[in-house]
């Protein structure tokens, strides 16, 4: 093709019109693709995935059935308590990492200057990013349970039911921490080093939430308990144990709480990460750190 | 008349690292006033760090500037930048192919770029086969990116700029990294889509020949300001005035004497610059017609013995351009 020929395709100027749904799309699918192209990564997370849960199994023999009969839910057995407990927080960390580390990458790569001088709106970059860090995540989410329901034979109570229940509150709490992760994102665009800040973020919610142990023995502590009780994390796992554990639905007073608590968490914290985010992005485009290669 | 471009009291600091290691305020764009024509082929000239990224990166809106605002298509940077952003193809030679997605096929970066401009999905697919036949990618389309040369990505970025035909390009050195042949084709392609199409264009180079060939007028950047705004002829009157001769020469037991008969010629205007280490003797001279020049200086070199090691014709300067234009020193 000579270049006569190639301005002669231009000639025609089409409309262009701006579609937000076409700009979330456009980011999932290529982010999902990059994350395809990383064969060994998916096949080496798949396999420490599962050496985990088989450590969690070994450890559940150590722990007697009894410790756990007054903590709300019936006659449990230790390893599928902490197997919800570790499949729901892992699934939050990757989410809420997913967003930081993709901006991190982006801005270390010059490919984050590019997506700025284009047409799409932040906000829409920021959900494909998402959606498709909740897929990927969903994806060793859903092993953690099947390794743990088919392998180990963990006591989950399973129907249709309770899975539709269990995917709302995994939504619902997936909700209430975006703008979490949106703020933490725009706080990293500025100071460019997300790990400490998001492990710290990790692991203060994976202690005051109870992932392994019942939160009641926090009582003892009222900061901590206090604490616990500030998190919305801790209100979606009591609702997915709850769910899973005893059989559960959303109708239960106790869950239907959670979620009137996890709704509230949503439509405050929303706000305030993209305002954050906005802060940050207005804040790099001053100091010209859009790009750090 | 229509303006695509216009700067008003342009000025982005940075704090960084000034003289002596000490922390301060560098003002990378200074008070830049500029307006470029729709459908004007503008040259951005200047040394590395004069500027003329930053200038862009402000068009383009990814910078913010520190005082003063521009209108790109008649948008303002500040208050409409989405509008902005719809109006031209950005293209940054500098990264080296780092602004792509190394791990997604050429075809796949420019699919993502086609979507996020809006373009609709039928004309993409015909744009993108036309642009890698064009910049011969066609048989590596569905090659990862990390897997290409620097060469190929820099044609892949040059493709993404242009896929969604905008009327303004901002060329940011676009033959950085391209063989010869793809560099004239490169420049072949951008004077028609400025002829053919009318699109505005900024480009920036290092490149005193390549702006030459394509621009219509040139700004010259130093220290963040436009020291120099004028059109291509005038500029081409500048560099044949001021077009230098080096000569290397070997053995030179006399400097004194050699520079003494050198500068006794009638054709050399001014010495410009001597250096002499180890018995090698360096000098730059302004002459009148480099081309009459050399032959000469040679043959009265050799007259008197004198060993050259070698003789060429230079390009001027940014700096050299600046004091013939302005006088000022």
């Amino acid at each position: 093709m000579d270049v006569e020929e190639l301005v002669r395709l231009l000639y025609e100027d089409i409309p262009r019109r701006s579609s937000e749904l076409t700009h979330i799309w456009a980011v999932f699918w290529a982010n999902f693709k990059i994350f395809l192209s990383y064969r060994s990564w998916v096949i080496t997370e798949t396999l420490s995935t599962v050496a985990s849960i088989a450590m969690y199994s070994f450890m559940g023999l150590q722990v007697a059935p009894d410790k756990l009969s007054g903590i709300g839910y019936g006659d449990v057995d230790w390893l599928a308590f902490a197997l919800i407990g570790v499949a729901t927080a892992n699934y939050l960390w990757m989410c809420i990492s997913r967003i930081s580390h993709s901006m991190l990458n982006e801005i270390r790569e010059g490919t984050l200057e590019y997506i700025v001088s284009t047409s799409i709106r932040m906000r829409s970059y920021i959900i494909g990013q998402s959606i498709r860090g909740f897929l990927v995540s969903g994806y060793f989410m859903a092993g953690v349970i099947l390794v743990g329901l088919f392998l180990l034979k963990v006591p989950l109570v399973v129907t249709f039911e309770t899975i539709l229940s269990f995917l709302m509150i995994i939504t619902l709490m997936v909700g209430s921490y975006v703008g979490i992760g949106v703020m933490i994102a725009g706080i990293i665009l500025v100071y460019k080093r997300g790990d400490p800040l998001t492990f710290l973020f990790a692991s203060i919610t994976e202690f005051l939430g109870g992932v392994l142990f019942p939160i009641g023995y926090l009582r003892s502590y009222p900061l901590l308990w206090s604490l616990a009780w500030l998190m919305p994390y801790t209100y979606a796992l009591d609702a997915a144990r709850y769910i899973l554990l005893v059989g559960g639905s959303l109708t239960s007073p106790s869950i239907l709480n959670d979620i009137i608590i996890l709704v509230v968490y949503t439509f405050i914290t929303i706000p305030i990460g993209f305002k954050v985010f906005k802060w940050g992005y207005n804040r790099i485009r001053a100091e010209g750190t859009t790009a750090t290669y | 008349m229509k303006y695509a471009v216009e700067a008003f009291n342009l000025t982005k600091a940075f704090k960084g690292e000034i003289d002596n290691g000490e922390r301060g305020v560098v003002k990378a764009v200074d008070q830049v006033n500029l307006k470029v024509r729709e459908g004007e082929l503008f040259g951005l000239l200047g040394p590395n760090g004069a500027g003329k990224t930053t200038l862009i990166k402000i068009l383009c809106t990814i910078i913010l500037p520190s005082e003063g605002t521009a209108k790109v298509n008649g948008y303002d940077v500040l208050e409409e930048s989405e509008k902005v952003r719809s109006s031209f193809g950005w293209f940054h030679g500098e990264t080296g192919g780092r602004s792509l997605y190394w791990r997604l096929s050429a075809e796949d970066n420019l699919r993502f770029y086609a979507y996020l401009q809006n373009v609709p999905r039928d004309v993409a697919e015909k744009r993108i086969d036309a642009f890698l036949e064009f910049f011969d990618l066609m048989k590596d389309r569905r090659k990862l990116v990390k897997d290409y040369s620097t060469g190929m990505k820099v044609k892949v970025m040059l493709a993404r700029a242009l896929l969604h035909n905008p009327p303004i390009l901002f060329m940011d050195e676009p033959t950085i990294g391209l063989d010869t042949l793809s560099s004239v084709e490169t420049r072949r392609l951008l004077k028609t889509l400025n002829t053919e199409l009318g699109k505005t264009i900024i480009f920036t180079s290092h490149n005193m020949f390549e702006v030459e060939q394509l621009c219509e007028r040139v700004a010259i950047m130093r220290s963040g300001k436009i020291i120099i705004d004028s059109s291509i002829t005038t500029l081409k009157d500048t560099l044949r005035d001021i077009r230098a001769i080096e000569v290397d020469i070997r053995d030179s037991k006399n400097p004194d004497e050699i520079i003494q008969r050198l500068s006794q010629m009638p054709m050399v205007i001014k010495i410009l610059e001597i250096r002499n280490r180890a018995d090698n003797l360096f000098v730059r001279l302004q002459v009148e017609d480099e081309y009459e020049a050399i032959p000469q200086i040679t043959e009265r070199l050799h007259s008197f013995g004198t060993k050259i090691q070698s003789i060429r014709q230079v390009e001027p300067t940014f700096e050299d351009i600046f004091v013939k234009l302005t006088g000022k020193e």
